[in-house]
């Protein structure tokens, strides 16, 4: 088979600005999936009702829909909701917050339902609201908690953003297949792309990880 | 089944907590079926009786963290508000102290203590801090200051506990059980801390099965079974003539003698 790999090195240009894209795409979800799923995972467990009830079917819909349906519905219903069209990346960056917010929201919920119950009884007892119990008491030992899986949630979501090259949002995995069909170098650009993800995504891996091993709960 | 209030020293005092005909109901259980018990100014009324009995819930009932379902429970005078905000105001003045300790374990002992004066009463952080640790001083924990509750026995955790509740500046501590989740070698060290504030003139309501601190430091003893108080008086009476057949029983059982 004849190989040529200068071909990464000819795009280098284009491959960087794609993988920063990428870890544009990561860092901006989960700046908007964590303090939505936070939102969302009270609404769940104390509000009002009919609120309770649509934060529950929220999480229920978009938790169990391919991520890739969500990005091909966020791409040709969200212009007709909204009435405004937005670029692929905004569009890209809509469908993964709507996915990941789900997702966080279980994780929020479960981490919130793991603190006993004395611990608010203990907050109310001084006197304390329900709001600030909950804020000063409650969530930040359940943040602590959950911080393993929200970071394994990051992880999955720095490979899953590749799906938004589906509506042409210029991140690596887009790149390198535009390239690919530009010179036909099928396997030299899979390799690049795979090493770079792999690069990447391995120190994220370790970091959490070392996360897991650095909050593991001690009461 | 009240019993006169003879013997009872300090009942010429003003009344701080009242208990009438109080009914607590959770689904089918009847957990309270109708109690009357006073609680005056600097007393320590303590709460005896069986596992279940209600003495647990009564206390739980007395701030407002459950709702009663009859009668009424009078604080100060007034009855205990049901609206939420209203019994923040209440729950301020009363300290609570559970049996399971309840500290914050993201906090060191200084910042669960100064939680409250911070939190609640709206205190700056060097003003709660400073009150925190005359708090930890008292209950003989400053040097724990900056250790967290995991790095803490049970009885010192305790002794926190204690002391996140007095910086509140409570007129009544509510005490839950305090010492039965803790190793029998250091529970002298929360009793005495117990026993210091009671001596100081803290009005004081004890869910406790430590019958020594109850006839010792009690001013009144409340018997419990299945929802009910069966008997009440001063601990002489309780503990060396008890007038109903279940406080005898329960006493013999555990293997108290007088």
């Amino acid at each position: 088979m004849n190989l040529d790999w200068s071909v990464v090195w000819q795009h280098r240009d284009a491959l960087l600005a794609g993988t920063a894209t990428t870890i544009v795409l990561t860092v901006a979800t989960m700046a908007i999936a964590v303090p939505c799923g936070i939102v969302v995972a009270i609404m769940r467990l104390y509000a009002w009702k009919p609120l309770a009830v649509l934060a529950t079917a929220y999480v229920e819909f978009f938790r169990n829909l391919p991520l890739i349906l969500v990005v091909y519905w966020a791409f040709y219903v969200l212009p007709i909701l909204t009435g405004v069209g937005l670029s692929p990346l905004a569009t890209g960056l809509s469908a993964l917050a709507l996915n990941v917010t789900a997702y966080n929201a279980e994780t929020f919920r479960a981490g919130i339902n793991s603190i006993r119950r004395g611990q608010l009884d203990a907050a109310m007892a001084l006197g304390m609201g329900r709001a600030q119990a909950l804020r000063r008491v409650v969530l930040p030992q359940a943040m602590r908690r959950i911080l393993p899986v929200l970071a394994s949630t990051w992880v999955s979501l720095f490979k899953d953003t590749s799906l938004v090259s589906v509506i042409a949002v210029t991140e690596l995995a887009y790149v390198a297949m535009q390239i690919r069909a530009q010179t036909f170098r099928v396997l030299e650009m899979l390799t690049a792309m795979a090493v770079i993800y792999w690069l990447l995504g391995y120190p994220q891996a370790k970091l959490v990880d070392w996360i897991q091993r650095r909050f593991a709960v001690t009461e | 089944m009240n019993s006169p209030a003879t013997g009872r020293a300090k009942s010429a005092r003003p009344m701080i907590i009242r208990y009438q005909g109080v009914i607590k109901r959770y689904g089918a259980f009847q957990a309270l079926s109708g109690v009357d018990l006073d609680v005056h100014s600097g007393e320590v009324v303590c709460l005896i009786g069986p596992s279940g009995s209600g003495k647990s819930t009564l206390l739980r009932c007395t701030n407002g963290l459950e709702p009663t379902d009859g009668g009424a429970i009078e604080f100060e005078g007034a009855p205990l508000p049901r609206d939420e905000r209203a019994l923040r105001a209440v729950r301020r003045r009363m300290g609570m102290v559970f049996q399971s300790f309840e500290l914050f374990p993201h906090l060191s002992a200084l910042e669960n203590v100064a939680e409250g004066p911070r939190t609640v009463l709206g205190m700056d952080r060097p003003g709660a801090e400073s009150r925190a640790a005359a708090m930890l001083a008292k209950v003989g924990l400053a040097d724990k200051a900056p250790n967290h509750p995991s790095e803490l026995s049970g009885g010192q955790q305790q002794r926190v506990a204690i002391a996140r509740a007095l910086a509140m500046e409570p007129d009544v501590m509510l005490f839950d059980e305090p010492t039965s989740a803790l190793d029998p070698e250091t529970i002298g060290e929360v009793l005495n801390v117990m026993k210091t504030l009671a001596d100081e003139g803290m009005t004081m309501v004890v869910v406790t099965h430590e019958m020594t601190f109850a006839r010792r430091v009690g001013d009144w003893v409340a018997v419990f079974d299945v929802g009910r108080i069966v008997e009440q008086g001063p601990p002489r009476q309780i503990f060396e003539a008890p007038e109903t057949e279940r406080t005898r029983d329960f006493l013999s059982h555990l293997g108290w003698n007088g």
